[in-house]
């Protein structure tokens, strides 16, 4: 235990001497208030096209924005963070590889499964932290210039978005344990989440497949609706499919870095 | 007690046959030397003693404990400095080896006494810049203090000294020795020059196997000798020499060597003596390590 500890410190301090964290940390605050301010500067950007679009045939009546333009615009928002978050993050194990400074620590004597899980850790820290930094900025503009209990079932549609992100982490580490080249890992991981996209557009397999918490953003509707609740129990079976995958992705990793060439 | 022993070890890179039966002893407390050519295995054979690299064949003990490949347990007994070490950038000298310390399970005032002695022991007490700024020079002296940290029976260095400059050899070289007193140094190198220096025991390594292998002085009394200088008083006698004995070569006005049988060798002493020829000296060329790796890598 006490040599996964000294592992995490040296990754958390990696992270702060790096740069890394605060620009993860920068980048989330960014989009967390960017989500309220594209939502609040609408009227006015419609205004300002309003002479030229009437032109064309399109009159602009007045636009109504409520906290509901501001959470759609958090989840669209939201898979370009991951996708960043994905490009900052993923060279976590290929850079020590590529540099040989794992191996003086594997010689000491340290577990290689310690490895994998603190990195791991990081990973899901970084993430849990960010995702959830820019959803409190959202969520409090939000709350300062409409309300957000209008906009019903945002935590289900939160949550799944953030355990989208974690799949998609545990994809990044296997392939990490797999491969040795930062580029092949970025590669296979969109490969996978492409995949499981493709997936998501056949009836019968869509109800499984992870990339159907993508689709959270469906979920927003008004309180209480009887609708929003059956959307929430569809969702059940690609919450259980994700964890299980994140589970066996990450047990998969441990015994295939014990065997690693480095 | 042996350290390390090292049975029949074969590995192939795709067609290549790196290692072919390799048989290695190291016994305690010595400085090992383990020489061969560049490509010729050394650094293969010490990844695969650290369980880095899984030989096709063949086993290797450390301290009586198999190796496993991967995940491997012998490693708490071995110290190991690569031939281009890589830390994390960011820490600082002392950082880096109290993180070591605490991923072993160290004891934290074991780890800091044990790190201010290393770092003085290696000439970098007094650093506390970051390691990004740290010439090579550096970066291997802090490889030996990391590598002794966990006062290791056995310290493997591969290389230490090759991509340095002559100060900065002799200084791996000195702290090298003074770490004998405390483990067993196995020390892979192509500069013969520091294995004379230093090592009590050395072993050669050519086309993947050990060659020949024992005490340094055993190793030199393998060739009794590598000829001899003849020297004599006048210009005009060395001359005669020359043209007496085709194995004589006149190096300057009136100094000759030889390189010959003993029948030869003789001859020409009677000739010596028949005619009276007045000898400045007659000195015996000592053999040195370079004319033995030479002659069994060939």
């Amino acid at each position: 235990m006490r040599s996964f500890i000294a592992f995490m410190k040296k990754e958390c301090l990696e992270s702060v001497r790096t740069g890394r964290l605060i620009i993860l940390m920068l980048l989330f605050v960014l989009f967390g208030i960017m989500n309220p301010a594209i939502a609040k500067l609408t009227p006015w950007i419609m205004e300002m096209f309003a002479d030229t679009m009437a032109e064309s045939g399109l009159i602009i009546t007045d636009v109504q924005v409520d906290a509901m333009t501001s959470w759609t615009q958090f989840f669209k928002n939201i898979p370009l963070a991951l996708i960043a978050f994905v490009l900052i993050c993923s060279d976590t194990f290929t850079r020590e590889y590529k540099s040989g400074t794992l191996l003086l620590v594997l010689t000491k004597g340290l577990a290689r499964f310690q490895v994998v899980l603190g990195k791991s850790a990081l990973l899901f820290s970084l993430w849990t932290l960010g995702y959830w930094l820019c959803f409190a900025i959202t969520y409090g503009y939000n709350a300062y210039f409409w309300d957000n209990k209008a906009t019903g079932n945002l935590f289900p549609a939160a949550l799944s978005w953030w355990l989208f992100g974690m799949w998609v982490i545990c994809l990044v580490i296997l392939f990490s344990v797999l491969l040795r080249n930062n580029t092949e890992v970025m590669l296979c991981t969109a490969a996978a989440v492409l995949l499981a996209y493709l997936l998501s557009f056949l009836p019968k397999v869509n109800a499984y497949t992870p990339a159907a918490l993508m689709g959270a953003v469906s979920l927003l509707g008004s309180p209480g609706m009887q609708e929003n609740l059956n959307t929430a129990i569809t969702l059940q079976k690609p919450v259980i499919i994700t964890v299980a995958t994140c589970v066996i992705c990450l047990a998969a990793s441990i015994p295939v870095m014990n065997k690693k060439q480095l | 007690m042996d350290v390390l022993t090292i049975r029949q070890l074969s590995k192939r890179f795709g067609n290549k046959e790196v290692l072919r039966g390799l048989d290695l002893t190291v016994p305690e407390h010595s400085i090992y030397g383990f020489i061969g050519r560049n490509g010729a295995g050394k650094t293969t054979t010490m990844k695969a003693i650290l369980g880095l690299l899984k030989p096709d064949s063949g086993e290797i003990l450390c301290l009586g404990e198999k190796v496993c490949y991967g995940q491997t347990h012998t490693n708490r007994h071995i110290g190991y400095l690569p031939d281009v070490p890589e830390y994390y950038s960011y820490m600082t000298p002392l950082e880096y080896l109290k993180f070591c310390g605490e991923v072993c399970g160290m004891g934290k005032a074991d780890i800091l006494a044990r790190s201010n002695e290393l770092l003085a022991l290696v000439g970098l007490g007094q650093d506390n810049r970051r390691i990004r700024g740290f010439s090579r020079g550096m970066k291997q002296r802090l490889g030996i203090a990391q590598a002794l940290l966990l006062r290791p029976r056995l310290l493997i260095c591969d290389e230490p000294t090759s991509a340095l400059d002559p100060a900065g050899r002799k200084e791996i070289l000195d702290i090298l020795l003074a770490a004998k007193e405390q483990t067993t140094i196995l020390f892979s190198t192509h500069i013969l020059a520091d294995v004379e220096r230093i090592c009590t025991e050395a072993a050669f390594l050519s086309g993947g196997r050990i060659v020949m292998q024992g005490t340094i002085a055993e190793l030199k009394s393998r060739r009794a000798s590598d000829g001899y200088i003849l020297e004599t008083l006048r210009e005009q006698d060395a001359r005669a020499l020359m043209n007496k004995s085709s194995t004589l070569r006149l190096t300057e006005q009136n100094t000759l060597v030889f390189h010959g049988g003993e029948n030869e060798y003789f001859s020409i002493l009677q000739y010596i003596a028949e005619n009276r020829i007045p000898i400045q000296r007659i000195e015996r060329i000592e053999p040195t390590l370079e004319s033995l790796f030479l002659e069994v890598t060939k």
